[in-house]
């Protein structure tokens, strides 16, 4: 990624979309691998080379990295997924009320000349200005939806349960937002199942649809000055014979008859009702896509199909995928675990031919390893990263802080590992520029030198949300309780904290609770230290908290 | 004024680890401006220093807790002798290097924790026993073993360990004994502390609500000479009368020339308050843990950010505040945080109450800031009507407790 932020302005008249790709170098035909080098540029956005990856957001963040954190030090995250199911609950009390969202400002926030009208997406989210956003309309993965879809309608899934999304809806949401990117509502069944073809051939057909319907609502609403989005129409997760009508129809009605001409035809690939992408929930159908519809291939392609390790990462950089949104970095990071891979990984310590294998490397360590000596290593957590985290930290601390299940352990691994997702993207872009050969090489390499899968995470997870797990019946708590029963006056506390709701302006802390033993309860219990909401009474204790006036009622908010 | 200039050719006294540089004196309050100079840099006194409990400013980094002009926090001893432990802190190289800090660290001595946290600490002349709360073995926290624990943490200001009781507890006899004790143990302390040349020990003044035991307990202190001076026991339930009312006797006793850090005080009034009583140090957990809570502090009260009104707000956390979250985006630096973005994410995402804990670092940082300012100004009795008035708009409603102890110090929040 070229990180300087720096593009040349867009003239005014291709300021329709602002987006434009350039293939920098085609896979080359029977070549070992159809991987490609590319860039995506956006006006007012950093540029991003590709291949490479955009971060997944949970409810408009980067899970546990504030946005002067993901400006400053994960800079090479030139961009973001967005689900717009993380932005329309319906409160309870509040069930008629418009998404707050969606009545975001922009007018009234000046925009300064040298950064662009920020969309008001980017306002609402706080999204550092050079960063990138894509808007789809559910979280990636996506909690399956216990109710199907309909014929104008998906099910989402928000922080107060599952809910319908009509295109329209979606759609409208679009304009007002104004991501730099958005994908079209698909219908999808977010199952590990293949859907039968009955019900594929009904996906492709509704998806068809919605695109057209899509299309028809932006160019009408883009009709207004303000900047259009650039639309990544999905590819669907079954295969090429169930829905090559729907990709023929992009082919024919959404894209010019040539636009492998990029000097020329800039202005009209880039007009606002045209396609400016493929979001693709499933890398395999690439071959036939270009092999049936060569005036798909110049757009820049998007993969949603979630690959699960580098090596998936590989593999579909391999079929052409140009952008990844990658969900493992959050999900390892929650685990506890930094990733180690680099790509190319390094040369084996033992050259001597003689000895049969060097040892496998593993992908990632378990931070919280009781056993790996980490509590009193003062080195990165990989060495010759240059990521903030082992800039400026070391694995004893990180160690440290997942013990003490401080939430700053997960912020320096989220540091570190989208820091190694970059350098790994920035490792394969600089072994494409040297050749398919060596490319092919390095691939190779890779998938010699490193385990088939993360090491499991021992340590304790920051709390899991209901916006994130849907539990089935009979299904496990997810969470460890934060508090225990223990006998004694603390039991109203709970029970109140259970009934939720310290409501009003100016709260009261809990004093540390002298002598009740919740307070030494929950000192065995580290479990709470980090969650975001839970009574911190290990804190509590750690001076004396302010309050004067009396009651020292443990407090939870929700 | 001529009290503010006579102030300004400086008064300083040194010890061994630190500069003690008085600049102001308020011509009508108690109220000081100074620097304290401390084995990682000077701090400007007034100060607030934010709570590290386990060695982190509850998720933010240590670059985010810099950037709120943060230069001394706390750890806790107690936390970090349970984990990471003193094997690992000999072994890492104190507290400083595990969290990658550079600026000035303030430890507490465990003994708070000891009777805060635990069920079953009974305390003996020799220590503090108490059941592990790994494997619930018997362990002992002696005078030794805490300055010990301290001196591997290496912290710039180590607390001596006290014998802390509630304050109010009725009990006159057990409050002489622990009061007696915390000097005892303090003569142990100041025996058992290493590295005098790089570590400032401060004594913790005891004695209840109990002025005269305050004051004896002062006289007692004072004559053991340590760098700075800590009123203990404090803000464990007691009225806002009797806490003002001890400050406020303390301080009477206590030499110039010396810091002076109130235990566990947090709520901005509060400091405002003990500023003019004359105090200079305060730390306390209140504006990090409610920041996890979904509060914003502001000049004008805390806003709980959870609430309905604030989900459609599209305005900074506070109008006009310095802080990284709340200035516009174009600016170095800054994010442009709305309350409507806080509310989306409060409770839900790490990231809303990291933002919190930076605005309320930040504010409380400043409030000192500004309060400093207004000393070295000699006009912070103007500063506190100032204050008390954006609190409470009205006019009235001042907290009678607040009325009393400032009218002690020649400040009327109800002169028109």
């Amino acid at each position: 990624m070229t990180g300087d932020g720096k593009q040349n302005p867009q003239p005014q008249a291709a300021a329709a979309t602002a987006m434009t790709f350039e293939v920098l170098k085609a896979a080359i035909r029977d070549a070992p691998t159809a991987a490609r080098l590319g860039r995506l540029a956006i006006a007012a956005r950093r540029t991003v080379d590709t291949p490479n990856y955009f971060a997944i957001t949970s409810r408009g963040v980067v899970p546990h990295v504030t946005p002067d954190n993901l400006a400053k030090h994960l800079s090479d995250v030139g961009g973001t997924y967005m689900a717009l199911e993380d932005f329309i609950e319906r409160p309870q009390q509040y069930l008629k009320r418009p998404a707050p969202i969606l009545q975001t400002p922009s007018s009234e926030f000046p925009c300064s000349p040298a950064l662009g009208p920020r969309p008001p997406l980017h306002i609402f989210t706080a999204m550092p200005p050079s960063v990138i956003t894509v808007l789809a309309a559910r979280r990636l993965p996506a909690v399956p939806a216990p109710m199907g879809n309909t014929n104008s309608s998906v099910s989402v899934f928000t922080s107060t349960g599952f809910q319908v999304l009509t295109t329209r809806e979606y759609a409208d949401a679009v304009s007002a937002l104004r991501p730099d990117i958005a994908v079209p509502m698909a219908d999808l069944t977010d199952k590990a199942l293949t859907p039968t073809s009955k019900r594929a051939t009904r996906m492709a057909e509704r998806t068809d649809d919605w695109v057209k319907e899509w299309f028809a609502q932006l160019d009408a609403s883009n009709s207004s000055d303000h900047p259009g989005v650039a639309t990544f129409a999905p590819v669907l997760p079954v295969g090429f014979p169930m829905q090559w009508e729907y990709l023929e129809r992009l082919s024919e009605d959404y894209v010019s008859a040539s636009t492998t001409n990029q000097e020329e035809e800039e202005g009209e690939t880039t007009r606002k009702d045209h396609l400016a992408g493929l979001a693709l929930y499933d890398a395999d159908v690439i071959p036939d896509l270009e092999d049936a519809y060569p005036n798909l291939t110049p757009l820049p392609r998007l993969s949603l199909a979630n690959p699960t390790t580098p090596h998936h990462v590989l593999r579909q950089i391999a079929l052409g995928v140009d952008v990844f949104a990658l969900p493992f970095i959050n999900m390892v990071s929650d685990a506890g675990v930094a990733l180690t891979f680099t790509f190319p990984p390094p040369p084996p310590p033992n050259s001597d031919p003689s000895v049969s294998r060097p040892p496998i490397l593993p992908l990632g360590i378990d931070m919280s390893s009781p056993t790996a000596g980490l509590a009193t290593d003062t080195g990165p957590l990989l060495a010759g990263c240059a990521c903030y985290a082992c800039a400026r930290h070391h694995r004893a601390y990180v160690h440290h802080l997942l013990a003490a299940r401080e939430m700053l352990g997960w912020t320096l691994l989220q540091a570190h590992n989208h820091g190694v997702a970059s350098a790994f993207f920035a490792g394969v872009r600089a072994a494409l520029r040297a050749g398919p050969a060596a490319y092919d090489a390095a691939c190779r390499a890779f998938a010699a030198a490193y385990e088939p899968e993360f090491p499991a995470g021992t340590g304790e997870r920051p709390r899991a949300r209901g916006y994130q797990y849907a539990g089935g019946a009979g299904e496990p708590k997810r969470n460890k309780p934060a508090w225990g029963k223990l006998g004694g006056p603390e039991d109203d506390d709970v029970a109140a904290v259970e009934q939720k709701k310290p409501r009003g302006g100016k709260t009261k802390n809990s004093n540390g609770a002298i002598g009740t033993g919740n307070a030494g309860a929950d000192i065995v219990d580290d479990s709470l230290a980090a969650a975001v909401e839970a009574v911190d009474l290990q804190e509590a204790g750690a001076s004396p908290a302010a309050e004067m006036d009396g009651t020292a009622s443990a407090q939870a908010s929700i | 004024m001529w009290a503010a200039r006579r102030m300004a050719s400086t008064m300083s006294a040194s010890s061994a680890a630190l500069t003690f540089e008085l600049v102001a004196k308020c011509s009508t309050t108690r109220a000081r401006a100074s620097i304290l100079t401390l084995p990682h840099g000077p701090v400007n006194l007034p100060i607030f220093m934010p709570v590290a409990t386990q060695a982190s400013l509850k998720g933010i980094t240590p670059e985010q807790l810099e950037n709120t002009r943060c230069r001394l926090c706390l750890n806790n001893t107690y936390h970090l002798g349970l984990k990471p432990g003193q094997e690992v802190m000999d072994a890492v190289g104190g507290a400083h290097k595990l969290q990658g800090w550079d600026h000035n660290i303030l430890t507490d001595s465990g003994g708070f924790q000891m009777v805060s946290l635990l069920k079953l600490a009974t305390i003996t002349e020799e220590g503090v026993r108490f059941l592990s709360p790994h494997d619930g073995t018997p362990m002992l926290l002696t005078p030794e073993h805490s300055i010990s624990l301290q001196n591997s943490i290496g912290s710039d200001i180590i607390m001596q360990l006290d014998d802390v009781l509630v304050t109010t507890s009725p009990d006159i006899v057990r409050m002489r004994e622990a009061m007696e004790r915390s000097v005892r143990w303090l003569d142990r302390c100041i025996a058992a502390h290493k590295h005098p040349d790089r570590q400032n020990l401060f004594c913790i003044i005891q004695g209840g609500l109990d002025l005269d035991m305050r004051r004896e307990c002062c006289r007692e202190m004072v004559a053991r000479d340590t760098p700075g001076i800590a009123i203990g026991g404090l803000s464990g339930g007691e009225a806002k009368d009797d806490f003002c009312r001890v400050v406020a006797a303390c301080t009477e006793q206590l030499p110039d020339l010396k810091p002076r850090y109130v235990m566990g005080i947090g709520y901005p009034e509060d400091l405002v308050v003990s500023v003019a009583l004359g105090a200079d140090m305060f730390d306390c957990v209140w504006p990090t843990r409610t920041a996890r809570f979904g509060n914003a502090i502001t000049r004008n009260g805390v806003l709980n950010l959870k609430r309905e009104m604030y989900a459609t707000d599209f305005g900074p956390l506070e109008d006009d505040c310095g802080c990284p979250c709340c200035r516009p985006v174009e600016q170095e630096g800054a994010m442009g945080i709305t309350r409507a973005f806080v509310h989306h994410n409060a409770a839900k995402e790490t990231v809303a109450a990291h933002l919190l804990t930076i605005h309320n670092v930040w504010y409380q940082l400043n409030l000192m800031r500004e309060a400093r300012d207004a000393i070295i100004a000699d006009r912070y009795p103007a500063f506190v009507r100032e204050f008390f008035s954006r609190l409470y708009p009205d006019g009235h409603g001042f907290p009678s407790w607040a009325i009393d102890a400032l009218r002690g110090v020649g400040i009327d929040l109800l002169e028109t």
